[in-house]
């Protein structure tokens, strides 16, 4: 399953090669931000609202000061004064953002709002300190239901006047009045996917060490982003930004929740100039799942029309989502996109869209794994239950909607261009995969059995790769050391995603080097040139094209130095296994040891013109707008409409993320994404009651699939390449889209008989037993 | 040790750890997790929700999977813990279980990992010769978000088959 | 989420754990296995300034057969009962109910006694322990007294123990004859708390009739549940001519407190229920049939 050596090319990357990540993570070797300790450390416990929204008349923080090791209770009077500025960088200053106090200022907005911050010598103690801290509160009127908090007459955020945070549309659903009222049929249905959490299993944290005698801020950070924790406290504090360091080693999992700073963190960077010693803040799993963020809590009217063969004719989303108090960052684009998204890998003729984002006294959302994915949702979802009202077989009805390649390059009817993917590729494979005939035989045989079995699918094209502003470019610096062995120095970012190893893979293969040969280090912002850290399934693409651009520079140099030592021409030499040897005369070589050696310490043997060293950094800037990726999931599941259980049967992705770097890590990622988008289909869902309080407060209530609850997934590739750098593609978000609509369209399809809509997730057993037993009854 | 008399703070354990015998005097509420962690400094066992429910903090104690979380550190005196740091041999030779787990992509960022392989360390050695569905149960009692499973499953069948077939 | 300060005594005798109980009063708990108490202290739902743990005491660990009957002690952990072929042969129903019990490293260090004391109305072992008519042993500062499951447990985590009483062990009756036994419930995932679920024993005479039958319910009320009137109405027919969807809604008519929340409403809770009752009506009374 894994082998060191390079695939029949003499090339790694295609491999499954064995992570080097692996050797430190599997014998408790890590470094996550919890296991920094630093001499002197003190520890933060944060004091949370407990209402979803309340005047803040006092905080009396003298009992709290004597108990026993706390050194300080800070308050928004103590801190918020110290911000300068406090901007994303990928949003900039001018964006109309959300009011982003640091701790509470004079009123609370949601449960679990960070009103102080009490430093003590331990977590424990400073849990104890913040139990003995009295806030007076004045518990206000909240605003906990979105679908009504634009007519609300409370306001969540007084200085944006409006609960309504942003809205647009590119046309009324009137405009497409024409083409809905004389539709062959015309589907149209209200969709509603509920609020999830990212739940990364290691929260968020921070260590901020200010050390006042250099001017110097070294931040440890549970992160995706470091290089941008560094320049957004550098504005935040008012800090040059090379004075500031910011190191992630490892960090547990993130999924876009730990993309941005938030305030909590904000918190940490303001109090940490003030308290004299390095201060750490863990974030406990209540705390994440009442103030990290929430995702995904949205619902849309959604139509489209199609003639009588089932050529979709035109289609309309009109979708509002939920924001919560404090969105990070300012909504506008995830949203956005579900609209300019909602034809998908569709011949959609005409479409429109119209999107607004709301702001309630709940935690505000975050980004989570393909934060626009309820635009795959919903379409699919409709398309079966136009399928099943048109009497059409769901796969023939996609069948005749979906693109073709050499229909590419296509432009959505809301203005976005797909290139390079392969909608009905993927889709064919996926079906040939389950022998789709075969399961509707052994699903009409269930049914005369009495069981009830099912089939759903979802295809969905994903931009990946943003290539421009802030996630535009990577940059690299490849060092071949003195002794020969390689060094690849590079932002990254990465929970979980293996960008060690697959940079690694790169840079091997772009050099020519032994595997073994080569190393990286990323995440420390001392160390490496900016990047934008993992997000936007960017890595893939944009690691190669820095490593692409950097060790094309060295490769030259080297082969110069090289056909100068064994008296060929630089075009004859060629690198592999870290030598440098004359095409079609192998024992002809060089080693990169004695290059390196060369161009450390003899540089009378280098060639007139090469300089010394073999060092080379180069940034690269993205080749194109938008790397589009597609799959398709096909999910079958078997529905006890007693109990309501839902028991996935198979589970099959044909995905098409072009060339792979590294197979298992392709399909480890698509896996991970798909059980989240199982667990948020039939198992998650962070609740509130109504009136704001939040009720699945732990794992106990916030359930996530464990292993019994998830199938054996089945991959199929196919490979498109794009116009990236290796023709990468990314696939980091794919698993979390096509999912959900998989998995609803499978119990949909199993429950048919019943003829129940499913339209409302999460789809629990409880859901779906009610709903058949009040079918039954009606 | 000796019954302890409940007089407020600290209180004598001597224990081993990963062979090692250990002697600390701790506040009773410090949970073994924090003690591993904080005072042994062994921070391979993670903290992913103190409440008994993910799993990252598995240790061994006396031979058997606990939650470390749930456990607290006055209460494990005179017994025997492993934790992660003490499953590949002192050489560094990684396990059955760790290799299977690295061969199999088992693992992405790492942080249910530890949980994992001392929980199935322990599986493997009381249930030698599992069927799929027995795997997937002994693993349920593990939360892990990056994985899908997919990569651990097939890490533990491989660590079986591997121990049936006497290639340790 | 770390626990409030607390002292610790572990002592080495039930008696010098009964002083603690009394000296402290309210401000003491036990400690057995902590699956359930712990994290409830690590949340702070819950403060004791001083815990009392069982594991050092004598006497309080153990499984054997006395006069009859199975004892089991209250500091014996799942784990064992697990491992125990004595408990497979002798308490069936208490030997399939374990697996159930949470996850393989919660059975590691949860106890008998710790659940049966937590009175947990959707745990295994409360329900087994009421289905079966077993004694819980209790040692108090005036001596040792027995309690039957069907006085015991009084409300949602809530049981008839006195402050000052620690439960020593519990006691559980072994059917002869012709029975069967079996645990089903319905669990959103592996190892869940159960949504709904039943504990059925039934005995048959040599004409396949019910001798005797006991119907406990979990997850359906404040406390596990007895289906006396379900059983009632069975005893004595013919299990040819009784179908398991008519025990199901025997056993769950007239339940009232049955809970309401995110996970399901009591209706739901009530079909799940009878279906549970149903399946393991079946599956007791295929086993009583071969013996």
């Amino acid at each position: 399953m894994s082998d060191p050596t390079p695939n029949t090319e003499g090339r790694y990357a295609g491999s499954r090669i064995r992570r080097v990540e692996d050797a430190r993570l599997l014998t408790g070797h890590g470094t996550y931000v919890d296991d920094v300790v630093l001499p002197g450390m003190l520890h933060a416990a944060f004091v949370r609202s407990p209402f979803a929204r309340a005047a803040v008349r006092d905080i009396e923080t003298s009992a709290a000061l004597e108990a026993p090791g706390i050194h300080f209770v800070l308050t928004a009077a103590d801190l918020n004064p110290g911000v300068h500025e406090q901007w994303h960088t990928s949003i900039g200053p001018k964006m109309p953002e959300t009011p982003r106090p640091p701790l509470a200022e004079g009123e609370v907005r949601f449960v679990g709002d960070p009103v102080a911050l009490v430093v003590a010598d331990s977590r424990y103690l400073a849990e104890d300190g913040a139990e003995l801290v009295e806030v007076d509160y004045e518990p206000l009127p909240a605003v906990v239901d979105y679908t009504g908090a634009e007519q609300a007459d409370t306001l969540v955020h007084e200085s944006h006047g409006s609960n309504l945070i942003t809205g647009f549309a590119n046309m009324p659903a009137s405009a497409l009045d024409e083409v809905f009222d004389s539709a062959a049929c015309v589907a149209s249905e209200t969709i509603h996917q509920q609020a999830v959490a990212p739940l990364p299993i290691e929260a968020r944290g921070i260590v901020v060490d200010y050390a006042r005698s250099t001017g110097e801020l070294t931040i440890y950070a549970s992160t995706q982003t470091p290089h941008e924790v560094r320049l957004f406290c550098s504005r935040l504090l008012g800090m040059p930004e090379h004075h500031i360091r910011v190191v992630a080693r490892d960090t547990g999992g993130g999924f876009g929740q730990k993309v941005m700073v938030q305030r909590d963190e904000m918190v940490l960077m303001l109090a940490a100039t003030k308290v004299g010693a390095p201060l750490k803040w863990i974030e406990d799993r209540r705390e994440n799942l009442i103030a990290a963020g929430k995702s995904r809590h949205e619902h849309a009217d959604v139509k489209m029309a199609f003639d009588a063969d089932g050529a979709i004719q035109a289609a309309y989303i009109d979708f509002v989502q939920d924001c919560g108090a404090y969105p990070t960052p300012w909504p506008i684009s995830a949203a956005a996109s579900v609209g300019m998204l909602w034809p998908g890998p569709y011949r959609v003729p005409r479409a429109g869209f119209s999107v607004k984002t709301v702001y309630t006294n709940t935690v505000g959302r975050s980004a989570y794994r393909g934060p626009w994915q309820f635009e795959s949702l919903s379409r699919e979802v409709l398309l079966d239950i136009a399928a099943r009202q048109m009497e059409i077989d769901p796969v023939e009805l996609r069948r005749r909607n979906l693109l073709r390649r050499g229909e590419l390059p296509y432009a959505n009817a809301n203005g976005m261009t797909y290139d390079n993917v392969s909608p009905l590729e993927t889709f064919e494979q996926a079906l040939e995969m389950l022998d789709y005939d075969a399961f509707r035989a052994e699903q009409a045989e269930a049914r005369r059995n009495g069981r009830y079995l099912g089939v759903g699918m979802g295809n969905f094209v994903e931009p990946s790769t943003p290539g421009q502003g802030y996630y535009g470019t990577e940059a690299a610096t490849i060092r071949i050391e003195p002794s020969g062995r390689v060094n690849v120095y590079i932002a990254g970012g990465s929970s979980g995603n293996s960008i060690e190893t697959t940079v690694v893979q790169l840079a091997a293969d772009a050099l020519g080097a032994k595997l073994d040969d080569v190393h990286t280090t990323q995440g420390d912002t001392a160390i490496t040139g900016f990047g934008a850290g993992t997000a936007g399934s960017r890595s893939a693409s944009m690691t190669a094209g820095a490593v692409r651009e950097t060790a094309t520079a060295l490769r030259t140099r080297i082969a110069a130095i090289a056909a100068h030592q064994l008296e060929a021409a630089p075009d004859d030499i060629e690198l592999v296994d870290s030598r440098a040897s004359v095409r079609g005369k192998p024992d002809a070589f060089v080693s990169f040891k004695e290059l390196a050696n060369i161009a450390y310490f003899n540089t009378r043997k280098l060639p007139p013109g090469v300089p010394a060293g073999l060092e080379a950094s180069a940034r690269y800037s993205a080749a194109v707008q938008t790397i589009w990726v597609n799959a398709t999931h096909i999910c079958t599941c078997e529905v006890d409409p007693t109990t309501g259980r839902v028991q996935i049967l198979r589970y099959i992705v044909s995905e098409d993320c072009g060339p792979m770097i590294n197979p298992s890590v392709v399909e480890g990622q698509i896996a991970g994404g798909t059980v989240q988008g199982i667990g948020g289909v039939l198992f998650e869902h962070l609740a509130y009651d109504d009136d704001g309080n939040p009720i699945t407060t732990t794992l106990m209530d916030y359930l996530l699939p464990t292993s019994t609850e998830v199938p054996k997934i089945e991959f199929g590739h196919i490979e498109t390449p794009s116009d990236g750098p290796g023709g990468y593609k990314g696939v980091g978000e794919g698993g979390a889209i096509g999912a959900p609509p998989a998995v609803v369209n499978s119990v949909a399809d199993a429950l048919s008989p019943f003829g129940v809509t499913l339209t409302r997730l999460p789809l629990t057993p409880a859901r779906i037993a009610t709903l058949l037993h009040e079918q039954r009854n009606r | 040790m000796g019954r302890n008399d409940g007089v407020g703070g600290a209180i004598p354990v001597e224990l081993a750890i990963n062979g090692k015998t250990r002697r600390a005097t701790v506040e009773p509420r410090v949970t073994l997790a924090d003690f591993l962690r904080d005072e042994c400094r062994l921070t391979g066992t993670h903290l992913g929700c103190e409440h008994g429910v993910c799993g990252a903090c598995t240790v061994l104690v006396d031979g058997a999977a606990v939650r470390a979380c749930l456990v607290f550190a006055v209460q494990v005196d005179g017994t025997e813990v492993t934790t992660i740091e003490g499953i590949a041999s002192p050489d560094g030779e990684l396990s059955v279980v760790q290799a299977a787990f690295r061969d199999c992509h088992g693992l992405q960022c790492g942080f249910c990992t530890p949980g994992f392989i001392v929980s199935v360390t322990a599986f493997l050695r009381d249930c030698p010769n599992p069927s799929d569905e027995q795997i997937r149960e002994a693993l349920s009692g593990n939360l892990c978000r990056c994985t899908g499973y997919q990569g651990i499953f097939d890490a533990v069948r491989q660590a079986a088959d591997t121990m049936q077939r006497g290639e340790a | 989420m770390k626990p409030a300060p607390f002292e610790y005594h572990a002592p080495e005798t039930a008696a010098e754990a009964v002083d603690l109980l009394v000296e402290f009063g309210d401000d003491a708990k036990l400690l057995a296995g902590g699956q359930s108490l712990v994290p409830m202290l690590a949340l702070r739902l819950a403060v004791f300034e001083h815990l009392v743990d069982i594991r050092r005491i004598d006497g309080l660990t153990g499984i054997e057969r006395r006069d009859g009957s199975l004892w089991v002690g209250a500091g014996t952990t799942d784990a064992a009962i697990e491992t125990s072929s004595e408990t497979a042969t002798a308490v069936p129903l208490l030997h399939r109910a374990t697996p159930l019990v949470g996850h393989f490293q919660i059975r590691s260090r949860g106890t008998l006694g710790g659940s049966i004391a937590h009175a947990d109305p959707a745990a295994e072992y409360p329900a087994v322990a009421l289905t079966l008519d077993a004694c819980i042993e209790v040692a108090s500062p005036r001596g040792e007294r027995t309690i039957a499951a069907g006085e015991f447990f009084d409300g949602i985590w809530s049981t008839t123990l006195e402050p000052d009483e620690l439960v020593v062990g519990v006691t559980f009756p072994i059917w002869n004859g012709r029975s069967g036994f079996a645990i089903e419930e319905f669990a959103i995932r592996h190892g869940d708390f159960a949504l709904a679920g039943a504990t059925v024993a039934v005995e048959i005479d040599g004409d396949d009739r019910i001798e005797r039958c006991a119907i406990g319910l979990l997850g359906l009320g404040s406390t596990p549940e007895r289906a006396t009137a379900a059983e009632a109405e069975l005893s004595g027919r013919s299990v040819a001519e009784i179908e398991p969807e008519e025990v199901g809604r025997l056993a769950v008519a007239g339940l009232q407190s049955v809970p309401d929340d995110l996970h399901g409403s009591a209706l739901y809770r009530k079909q799940v229920g009878a279906a549970m009752t149903a399946r393991a009506w079946t599956t007791a009374v295929a086993e009583a049939r071969l013996g």
